[in-house]
Parts: C-alpha cells; structure tokens; sequence
C-alpha cells in the first residue's frame, strides 16, 4: 500500500494513503476565532469549506514552518450518517509517498490515553517511524463535533 | 543499505558524479549507477522545498484550489493539432512516434512522385520525408512566410504498422483531446484535395482544424510511392 512520509519538525511520520484525496500545496486559510491553536482555519476546497488542523501544533505545540514544503494533506471522511467530509491536515516536508507492504505496520501495545491516534510504528530500514491513525484522528478533534457524532448531533447542541 | 552523511552544501554529483570528471570517481555510483538513484541527490532535490512560501505562491493555489476540477470526458479523441500554411490540421496521437527538429533531406533522383521530398535520417535511420503540404494540395501563402514563423518549424514522424513517416510542418501546437460530439461534417462544397482526406472539422480556440484520416492517407502515400 501507499504510504506518506512528512515531518512534523525534526520526527518523521506516516499516513496511509488509502483515504488521502490529494496533497494540496498551502493556501491562505480563513482563521476562526475561539477555536483551539491547532486548529488553522478555513479554506474553500473545490465549492466546499474544508476544515484544516496542523498537525505541528497538534503534535508538538508549535505551528509549522511556511516552506514549500509544507502542504496540506486532504483527507475524506464519512459522518456517522454516512455523507462524505474532508479535512485537511497541515504538515511540513510532505515530499514523500513510497509503497510499502502491510507487515511493515506494526502496534507496540502502548495506551496512548489522549493521543489514541499515535499509536502505530512503521518498520523502515531499522528506523522506527511514527504512524497516525486516520481513523482515530477526528476523535480527538473537539472543536468539530459533527466529525466525531455525525452532524444530527452537532445541530441539538446548539 | 550505508548510512550516507548529507550536507546541506553537498554538490558532489558535479564533482565526482556523473556531471563531474574528479577522479576518484563516487563509489556509491557502483551500487546506484546513477546519480539521481543516489539519497543523497534525491535530499539535496527535497532541500530545494525548504525554502520559504512566497506569499504569491500561496495566494494563487488558493485560487486554484477553488475551482471544481475539470473532469475528463471518457471517449475523447487525442489529437495532434499542427499547421502547414494557414490551415490547421490534426491527426490522432497514436500514430505519431516523436516531433523532431528540422533536419536535412535528401532529395532521391528520379523520383517522379510530386509529394516525396527525399530521405531524412532520423536517429541513424532512413526514413522517407513527404510534404503533407503537396500531398493536400495547400497552397503557398506568402503572408505566412514571416521570418519568426520560421523557428516553429518541426518535422512529425509518424508510425502506422511499422512504417515511419516524416513530414515537415510550419509549427506544432501539441495534444488537444476532442470530444466526438463537437465534430463536424466536411461541407460538400470544399473541392480541395484535402477534403478527401478529412474525417471530420472541430473548433478549437477561433480556428476550425480539419481532422486527417490517418489511415486513408499513408494508405495513399504508400501506394503513391511504390
């Protein structure tokens, strides 16, 4: 399968590409106030409002760098009630998509308790590299709660 | 697989490379062959992309972005749209084998066929040259023999079964895929040679091109030679 190698500082991690639409290369966001720091902002994606999250700040606490380098990986979803969504996860050095097979996938048994989407490792050569759950990603995303319960939820709460 | 040491300044596919004459020569490229398998071009290419985002650059994809994709009509027809004289004509991909750069031909005596312009070597081989121009019967326009027409000149080599083909053309414009449904008849009444040769009309930008049937044409060509 697919895999998609970027950075989120000096630490190398992966993606399954199986759900990835396309790696777009940055563009201006449209910033939403009271909204969690790693939370960019908004873009127009095609006709559709595209929610973009970076992985930089989600991860390590600091916003990516603006190289070229830096893209934003789009990613689609299902709600709960089956329509289609897409976000878009910002990370740096996004150069790389190489084939790898399943075995290489690998879960070291670890509760990663606020971060369940970390816990996969991807053997490569010796190295061992992180690898973020796409499945498990949105859940800890809060500030969405039409990602995580589908939107009939998100409208009775409001 | 060795660890390779990177840095930042490393050039050294032009020092002892294959774009450089150092000896001793790299000894990765035993294993590599060639510099572009090496990591460590491959990371100097990627250190290129660390460099910051113009703030032009970022605007313009947003733009690009917004956009609906353009979505591939299946059942188009790839064509080559090139033109000799004033008129602008197309023949399917399939058949053509490359574009080259005019060359030399050379003209075969006792040749009466009025359309073949003589042999042209194309990668060390001989291949028969026609006009297309003679063979449509176009005619010679004078306002198109401009000067700064003349660096657009190409040669198109074509394959159909086998058999090459080169014919001069004033200028190549490249792919352009056509949907069936915007072809059009050739009207009755155009009574140039070119017409039996047509297939079908398309526009494309403000032109009309006249779409050749590949297969009646090196048909006749290569009777006509024979």
């Amino acid at each position: 399968m697919l895999v998609l190698f970027f950075y989120l500082g000096d630490v190398k991690y992966s993606i399954k590409c199986e759900k990835v639409r396309e790696v777009a290369p940055m563009v201006t966001l449209k910033k939403v106030p009271n909204t969690p720091e790693y939370f960019a902002g908004l873009f127009n994606y095609r006709g559709m409002v595209v929610p973009v999250v970076d992985l930089c700040q989600l991860i390590q606490g600091r916003p990516c760098e603006m190289r070229l380098s830096t893209r934003i990986i789009l990613v689609d979803y299902l709600k709960d009630d089956h329509t289609p969504y897409v976000l878009g996860l910002m990370a740096e050095r996004v150069t790389e998509a190489v084939r790898r097979s399943e075995d290489v996938f690998l879960s070291p048994g670890i509760n990663m308790g606020e971060a369940p989407y970390l816990g996969g490792i991807v053997m490569e050569e010796k190295m061992m590299i992180q690898h973020i759950d796409l499945d498990l990603l949105p859940e800890s995303f809060n500030f969405l709660p039409m990602l995580q319960n589908g939107l009939d939820n998100a409208q009775e709460q409001h | 697989m060795k660890d390779l040491v990177i840095l930042k300044e490393e050039n050294c596919w032009k020092r002892i490379g294959v774009w450089g004459r150092e000896i001793p020569r790299c000894p990765e490229l035993k294993r590599v062959i060639h510099c572009r398998n090496c990591e460590v071009f491959t990371q100097a290419g990627r250190n290129l992309l660390e460099r910051d985002l113009p703030e032009k650059y970022k605007e313009e994809w947003t733009q690009v972005l917004v956009a609906k994709k353009e979505e591939e009509f299946p059942g188009t027809l790839s064509a080559v749209i090139f033109r000799i004289q004033g008129e602008w004509l197309a023949l399917p991909s399939r058949v053509f084998a490359e574009i080259i750069d005019p060359g030399l031909v050379h003209t075969v005596p006792h040749r009466k066929t009025h359309a073949l312009l003589g042999v042209i070597n194309v990668h060390g081989e001989i291949q028969l040259c026609v006009s297309l121009q003679r063979l449509l019967g176009l005619e010679s326009e004078e306002s198109f023999e401009d000067e700064n027409r003349k660096r657009y000149e190409r040669m198109m080599v074509v394959n159909k079964d086998g058999e090459k083909w080169v014919f001069p053309v004033d200028e190549i414009h490249g792919i352009h895929h056509v949907r069936p449904e915007r072809f059009q008849n050739v009207p009755v009444t155009v009574a140039k040679a070119k017409s039996t040769f047509t297939r079908g009309i398309f526009g494309w930008d403000d032109k009309y091109v006249a779409f050749l049937d590949d297969e009646l044409l090196l048909y006749t060509l290569a009777r006509s030679i024979q």
